[in-house]
């Protein structure tokens, strides 16, 4: 659905934008982090065709966004970090406005705002002025009229920025319906826990550049294979058990680190697979050493992306 | 409506409690003017007094409207894109298929109709002074046409430096830093004589009896045509014989002199052989071409405008 080669972009000496490749298959939430600076809303917005890239493309559907940006608009959905709405209108006209900007027809356009407002769980306020919104209902009218052309590509940047938990999982659950529909969404967010629960894949950028694309369930794969173990000990066993322990830990192979954050919690680097865990359990089951909790530390996106956009 | 862009921004203009209040007191105003001048005069028959106030009251109204619309109208159009840019909705506009031109062209009429607006609301008080006499229905039909050519005019500078700018405010500034830039540009050749010798064909009776009218509309600076108070002397100078009837006259050392005698006056040479053209070219002709030059003008403006709100200009760094 989307594909970027090469994609660079310099802001006079300054490079926002370095080589970006990247491909996102269709029907997918794909999820845009980095920190800030990293030129995720110049890729953005070069996706929208706001913006012309110094060297490289990118094309929607096969439409090149910068040779042809007028159909590649047909195409996409751009929803940035911030309202954009207008007072003196209702939620209805505010939509049927922009349907208009889309030449949609009179018909289509009632048809698709009613739809809308149904979809973002607006539809008791369709004629209800847009600036009497709250914050999280003005985020989802956004989303509504980014949607009201019927885009294939949807670009979101920051849609839950700003939103109280409650207005952040309704969005996610509109999303969700989103990728259900049949629509490839493209989301940056700096709520990564919500991200990884989100998304079907990712990517990171720092500094311009590409860190990592991958898809996150095999990234969470690999991530739990180099997880951490954790070991819990009975509460006041007493310091001989949990010196006795750290001993049998010490003399098994394959045991790289190990951290004692609480008095009765200990976690173990491992460098090796499953075996060496495997073994490591046998053998402090057949010592009868005091463990009431054994298990590797979950994939965690916030040290999967500190990890990444430590290292530039 | 064709167009979205108008048709939404009316419909937000027209619920705006503002509105109301500006064409109320622009009417108003108007009005309360024409009352305190003709007081008096209705309901009684037509006396060369009446029409001579009918006259008087024209004149204030018209010019009165005149420096309403020039104030005005870059007030108004000052939000048109810059207040776009405050809200942040102008990208959202061109990611949508609207074309920066009918963006540009959709705020500027939105603008102009709420001038033409107020022009119109303007029409009870300006008739006033036909039911007192004096002044023709026609002749109010043509300078309200001209001043509709004005007020396209304030509102394509008002367009073009709302997409110059990133604030309301700046925006009109910038506006009304314009407006006074063309007046003091196109005045110049009050300032600093004509290029094409004008005195000569004055002094020279002559030249002057065989001046036709197209040749002294050829005789007017170019500049003075872009020049809309220009315009609006000639036009009111052909309708009410604004400066011949009256003021002119009681300069002192002017009373006897006959006007070619009197452009040998240094001081007053270029502006009464300036007068002495427009009387010959007629004021209802300066002034359509100076509407004409109004429309192209602005025209151009409206084009650069276009230009400056096309997508992908905008630098952004980073996030």
């Amino acid at each position: 659905m989307l594909k970027i080669e090469h994609l660079t972009k310099h802001y006079g000496t300054f490079p926002a934008l370095q080589d970006l490749s990247l491909e996102i298959p269709e029907r997918q939430l794909h999820g845009f982090l980095g920190p800030n600076g990293a030129g995720k809303t110049t890729t953005m917005r070069i996706l929208a065709t706001l913006m012309t890239p110094t060297s490289g493309r990118a094309s929607v559907d096969g439409v090149d966004v910068v040779r042809k940006p007028h159909e590649a608009r047909k195409l996409i959905g751009y929803m940035p970090d911030f309202f954009g709405t207008y007072d003196n209108l209702t939620c209805r006209e505010y939509l049927d406005f922009y349907g208009r900007c889309y030449r949609i027809g009179a018909k289509e356009r009632q048809r698709m705002a009613d739809q809308l407002l149904e979809l973002i769980q607006l539809g008791d306020k369709r004629d209800t002025y847009v600036d009497s919104l709250s914050r999280g209902m003005k985020q989802r009218l956004c989303l509504a009229r980014s949607l009201i052309h019927d885009p294939k590509l949807l670009i979101l940047d920051e849609p839950a920025s700003g939103m109280d938990p409650r207005a952040r999982a309704d969005m996610k659950g509109i999303l969700r319906t989103l990728r259900e529909m049949g629509k490839t969404v493209l989301i940056s967010s700096h709520i990564l826990p919500e991200m990884s629960e989100l998304v079907d894949s990712l990517t990171i950028l720092n500094r311009g550049r590409l860190v990592l694309s991958e898809d996150v369930k095999s990234l969470a794969a690999r991530m739990s294979g180099n997880a951490p173990l954790e070991i819990r000990l009975a509460e006041g066993c007493g310091e001989e058990a949990v010196d006795a322990v750290v001993v049998c830990l010490k003399e098994l192979p394959g045991v790289a680190e190990i951290l004692q954050p609480e008095p009765y919690l200990l976690q173990v680097r491992l460098e090796g697979g499953d075996e060496q865990c495997m073994q490591m359990l046998r053998e402090m089951t057949a010592r009868g050493l005091p463990v009431t909790d054994f298990h590797r530390i979950p994939m965690n996106l916030e040290q999967v992306f500190m990890e990444v956009t430590q290292d530039e | 409506m064709s167009n979205p862009i108008l048709a939404f921004s009316a419909t937000r203009r027209m619920r705006s409690f503002r509105t109301i209040l500006t064409v109320t007191a622009y009417a108003g105003m108007l009005l309360l003017i024409a009352i305190l001048m003709l007081k008096g005069m209705f309901g009684t028959s037509v006396t060369i007094q009446s029409m001579q106030q009918g006259v008087r009251c024209y004149l204030i109204l018209t010019a009165a409207q005149f420096g309403l619309l020039v104030l005005i109208g870059p007030a108004m159009t000052s939000g048109a894109i810059a207040g776009e840019r405050e809200r942040q909705t102008l990208e959202l506009l061109l990611v949508t298929n609207t074309r920066s031109f009918r963006i540009a062209s959709g705020k500027m009429l939105e603008s102009y109709a709420m001038l033409a607006l107020l022009i119109v609301s303007g029409m009870p008080a300006m008739c006033l002074t036909v039911v007192v006499g004096g002044v023709s229905f026609s002749q109010v039909l043509v300078s309200m046409l001209f001043l509709l050519a004005v007020a396209f005019g304030t509102v394509c500078v008002g367009v073009f430096a709302s997409a110059c700018c990133r604030t309301s405010v700046r925006s009109g500034v910038m506006s009304y830093r314009i407006i006074a830039l063309i007046a003091v540009i196109t005045a110049l050749p009050f300032i600093f004589g004509y290029p094409r010798n004008i005195t000569d064909v004055v002094y020279d009776s002559q030249q002057y009896a065989a001046l036709t009218k197209d040749g002294a509309l050829k005789m007017i600076h170019p500049l003075l045509y872009c020049n809309p108070g220009f315009g609006l002397v000639a036009l009111l100078q052909d309708q009410t014989s604004l400066l011949s009837g009256g003021s002119l006259e009681n300069i002192p050392g002017f009373g006897t002199a006959t006007m070619v005698q009197r452009t040998q006056y240094q001081q007053w040479g270029r502006l009464l052989c300036t007068y002495l053209m427009m009387d010959r070219a007629g004021g209802q002709s300066i002034a359509l071409i100076s509407s004409g030059a109004i429309a192209v003008a602005g025209s151009v403006l409206m084009g650069i405008a276009t230009f400056l709100i096309r997508p992908r200009r905008k630098r952004v760094i980073g996030d």
